[in-house]
């Protein structure tokens, strides 16, 4: 049996039994090759689920809709490693209660899914450790060395060419799991601490400040980089600050449901050379 | 001939140590760079990364960020929870170019009159050397710029 139909059938057993009030999966997209959020409450539904490589949105982020998880109920989602991470931090920032969300869980390697065990947050502990000792992501190594090895005023220039590409039309922001604030930064006014017009100056403070609340919280599912139609390297300034929390505080995002935010605690020996 | 560079610093200083050492500073006449606005703050926890990039919106050439040392905060933790913030944001800022050079961190207590001044002199004298922040100025430049029609 592949992926699809184990978790399918899984899907369709706890609706029938009513122990989840809905299912949020894959279904068709707009092309062929696009996948796209369902939500599914009537199981004679479940046949328009999809699971194959295309799945890569992490669903996540629509735990945290409003009222979705308020009455106690309980809801499925299709979640790959990422997804995991993802609930892992929203419920140790109280965003939600774990136990309201049973998983079904899935890789993507290469063209090949597979289904994953377990159906609680908890049962996937041992599955994010091992993620953790692979190590971040190796993806555009070269780039990154690249960049490393450039002088500061090259690297602001590189960033300054790619963030003048920038609408400002937070993609980023609406596609990030992890970007549940009700009232985000850039739409406080008062003070205006981020310009919202689209020239290089807010789209610098904008792109910054995205990356910097997600400092430690980001798990590296790549929702923001796919939904940015200007083609932003976003997951650059994501993983270096995923490399930054892990080196400095040895912190991983989403380890377990329980996990300290890292900019939320401390130790008294955290390093501090910089200081003079 | 031409002016020599006058670097704009502004420093974001906690009330109970860095600001009572500039105050130090000050009663026991010592003399330092007049080139710093100081903003005082209740503690270094409370300085937002905001805080720094609206500084160089502004046109800062330089910044400081300085509270008490390490076990000294009068909130008894706040500088803590400051340090692991500047730690991500330090190294934020350097991987997008923004040169570590013109952010500067200390711990400065009430009775540090002396690192005081001799931090304010020490970096006016390194910024004036790299000059003014031309990259993030031409930002400036261009927000300001009516748009063409």
């Amino acid at each position: 049996m592949g992926a699809l139909e184990i978790l399918k059938d899984r899907a369709k057993q706890l609706l029938t039994a009513g122990e989840v009030k809905m299912v949020i999966g894959y279904g068709r997209g707009s092309t062929a090759d696009r996948r796209r959020a369902i939500f599914i409450s009537d199981e004679a539904q479940a046949d328009k689920l999809v699971l194959d490589k295309s799945c890569e949105d992490n669903l996540a982020g629509y735990l945290v809709r409003e009222g979705l998880l308020q009455d106690g109920k309980k809801v499925a989602i299709f979640l790959s490693p990422a997804g995991i991470r993802s609930v892992n931090v929203l419920a140790a920032e109280d965003q939600l209660n774990p136990d309201q969300v049973v998983i079904l869980g899935f890789e993507i390697k290469g063209d090949q899914v597979s289904a994953l065990d377990g159906h609680h947050v908890n049962g996937f502990i041992e599955l994010v450790g091992q993620i953790k000792k692979q190590g971040l992501s190796k993806d555009r190594e070269e780039l990154i060395a690249k960049l490393e090895k450039m002088t500061p005023p090259e690297r602001f220039e590189f960033w300054r060419a790619q963030f003048s590409k920038c609408l400002k039309c937070y993609a980023c922001r609406q596609g990030c799991p992890m970007c549940y604030c009700r009232r985000c930064i850039v739409d406080r006014n008062q003070p205006q601490w981020i310009n919202t017009s689209p020239h290089s100056m807010g789209n610098f403070e904008w792109n910054i400040v995205r990356a910097f609340h997600l400092a430690g919280r980001c798990v590296g599912c790549g929702n923001c980089e796919r939904a940015c139609p200007v083609g932003i390297p976003l997951m650059l300034l994501n993983q270096q600050m995923a490399a930054e929390v892990l080196s400095a505080f040895d912190h991983f995002a989403g380890m377990n449901s329980t996990q300290e935010p890292v900019l939320a605690s401390f130790k008294r020996e955290d390093p501090d050379t910089f200081i003079l | 001939m031409s002016e020599e560079f006058e670097p704009k610093i502004i420093a974001f200083v906690c009330t109970y140590c860095t600001y009572a050492g500039a105050d130090l500073a000050g009663t026991s006449r010592l003399k330092y760079a007049p080139n710093v606005r100081m903003i005082r703050l209740p503690c270094t926890g409370r300085i937002s990364p905001m805080f720094i990039l609206k500084a160089l919106q502004k046109g800062a050439d330089g910044i400081l960020v300085s509270g008490c040392h390490p076990g000294d905060c009068h909130f008894t933790h706040g500088n803590f929870h400051a340090r692991r913030r500047w730690t991500v944001f330090r190294s934020l800022l350097n991987f997008v170019g923004i040169p570590q050079e013109r952010v500067w961190f200390s711990w400065i207590s009430a009775a540090e009159g002396n690192k005081f001044a001799e931090t304010i002199n020490k970096m006016t004298e390194e910024i004036r050397k790299l000059g003014p922040f031309k990259q993030y100025q031409q930002l400036i430049e261009e927000m300001e710029t009516p748009a063409k029609v």
